[in-house]
């Protein structure tokens, strides 16, 4: 699972008011380099949600971002390629992602979440 | 359980004069109608069995079961679908009266998906208003999601509440090139993992049939589009009910329950049914068509498929899930035969 994943995913249990950000326990990240595409990365920008980006990228060990970021990075391909590094070459192998308000572990096997909900909690 | 064995013996049976050969002359004079009835046998055993895995179930809730049965079916079924089909687990869209052949299906499938797309008014022409994030609802191994990044170079995320169409999903995103624009994961239509307002395109492309709960399918596909997003459900449904009906006829009810037991479905409602749930909701634009003629030549074409060397050598390979699937297709036929079963496609935009 890349990050760029993680942005889109949330917690839907039931009485849960802020699913978003879940939490990354990582047991194994994989790197998978992959060519950059800047263009893409430009579009990109403007859907991620960064402050949850920033954050679920140390958890994947990579603490290379900016905490703010402003359009006028984007000319910077120093900055490029660490947003390109991080959205997209790293990858959740084994782990879990963790509900912000319940705690719930959704896990994560051989790259693939699953966020199947309990009966209880739908 | 002597039924179970019954099925089993019966199974290897035909396994074993298969491998030896002792089949192929007669299956070399079967007519496709002929066939059918010799299925009748092989329907009332598996039927029974099916009966005797959900009476020894001690699952109460009958959806844990049905979720269940639904990801268990398609972990079994969708390699061998693949294979004789490719990706895209839908039905084609095939002007009437055509006359085609297996290799114009794919072309098909890919029409079903661009028809779906211009019925719903997406902008074709306009590449500032396409859409841009995609969320495929029920993805199978993903072909819509592929093929829907591609044209309109948008991001895509599906999912399945099966593991193993998700593997198989991302490998072959992998394989092409797009696993940076499109994602797949396990998780549940009836409560998808994502934030309110996500997505400006919601696709769900004949995944509705196996939602039990059609009212919470909506509701949250209707949740998770942006404002000014499209909807698109392509899925089968029962006739519409007539304005003294109550429900549909025990006839009907009786098809199409043996339907629903093959395919891991719950009960059916109709295209009026989505239409009204769509406007519960105050979705603007809604729009229904009953595409069953453009749908014609898909089910004969799937048995004929299965009925080749290598659809039925695959289908005894499978497993018991798949091959009852098999079984079930006739009904399909007949169902629309009958005008009970309707393939509609339902539309409609999310308020700005």
């Amino acid at each position: 699972m890349r990050l760029l994943t993680h942005n889109m995913l949330s917690s839907n249990i039931k009485g849960v008011e802020k699913g978003f950000p879940l939490r990354i326990e990582a047991e194994k990240v994989v790197e998978k380099p992959v060519e950059m595409n800047a263009d893409f990365l430009r579009k990109m920008f403007e859907k991620v949600e960064w402050k949850a980006f920033v954050e679920a990228s140390r958890s994947m060990g990579y603490a290379q971002l900016p905490e703010e970021v402003d359009s006028g990075m984007l000319e910077s391909d120093e900055f490029l390629s660490r947003f390109h590094h991080a959205l997209l070459e790293l990858h959740l192998e084994e782990g879990a992602l963790v509900c912000p308000e319940t705690g719930r572990r959704f896990p994560v096997n051989k790259g693939i979440p699953n966020m199947l909900l309990h009966e209880d909690e739908v | 359980m002597a039924l179970l064995a019954t099925a089993t013996v019966a199974f290897k049976t035909i396994n074993t004069q298969i491998r030896n050969r002792s089949f192929l002359p007669l299956q070399k004079h079967l007519s496709l109608s002929s066939s059918l009835s010799s299925f009748s046998f092989f329907r009332t055993v598996s039927g029974r069995a099916m009966e005797l895995e959900r009476k020894n179930s001690t699952v109460i809730d009958e959806n844990g079961v049905l979720k269940k049965g639904i990801a268990e079916f398609y972990d079994e079924s969708s390699a061998i679908w693949e294979d004789i089909w490719g990706d895209h687990m839908h039905h084609g869209f095939y002007p009437p009266d055509s006359t085609v052949s297996l290799s114009d299906h794919r072309a098909a499938q890919i029409q079903m998906i661009e028809q779906a797309l211009r019925f719903a008014s997406i902008p074709l022409e306009d590449e500032r208003k396409w859409p841009k994030k995609i969320v495929d609802v029920g993805c199978g191994i993903g072909g819509s999601s592929r093929y829907l990044t591609q044209k309109f170079g948008a991001t895509a995320v599906g999912i399945t509440l099966s593991p193993v169409q998700v593997q198989r999903a991302n490998a072959l995103a992998a394989a092409q090139g797009l696993a940076n624009k499109v994602s797949f994961q396990v998780a549940d239509a009836l409560d998808q993992p994502f934030p309110d307002g996500q997505f400006d395109l919601v696709w769900s492309m004949e995944s509705g049939e196996h939602m039990p709960d059609k009212a919470k399918f909506v509701s949250e596909l209707a949740r998770v589009a942006a404002p000014g997003a499209t909807i698109i459900i392509v899925t089968w449904c029962h006739r519409d009910l007539g304005p003294d009906e109550e429900s549909l006829k025990p006839w009907e009810e009786k098809h199409l329950k043996k339907i629903c037991d093959a395919f891991y479905l719950p009960a059916w409602c109709s295209t009026a049914d989505y239409v009204r749930l769509l406007e519960s909701l105050s979705l603007q634009d809604i729009k229904s068509e009953d595409w069953s003629p453009y749908v014609a030549p898909f089910w004969p074409a799937v048995i004929r498929s299965a009925l080749s060397w290598k659809g039925l050598t695959s289908l005894l390979r499978s497993g018991l899930k798949t091959i009852k699937g098999a079984l079930a297709m006739p009904l399909m036929i007949e169902g629309f035969k009958k005008d009970l079963i309707k393939f509609a496609i339902i539309t409609c935009r999310k308020p700005e």
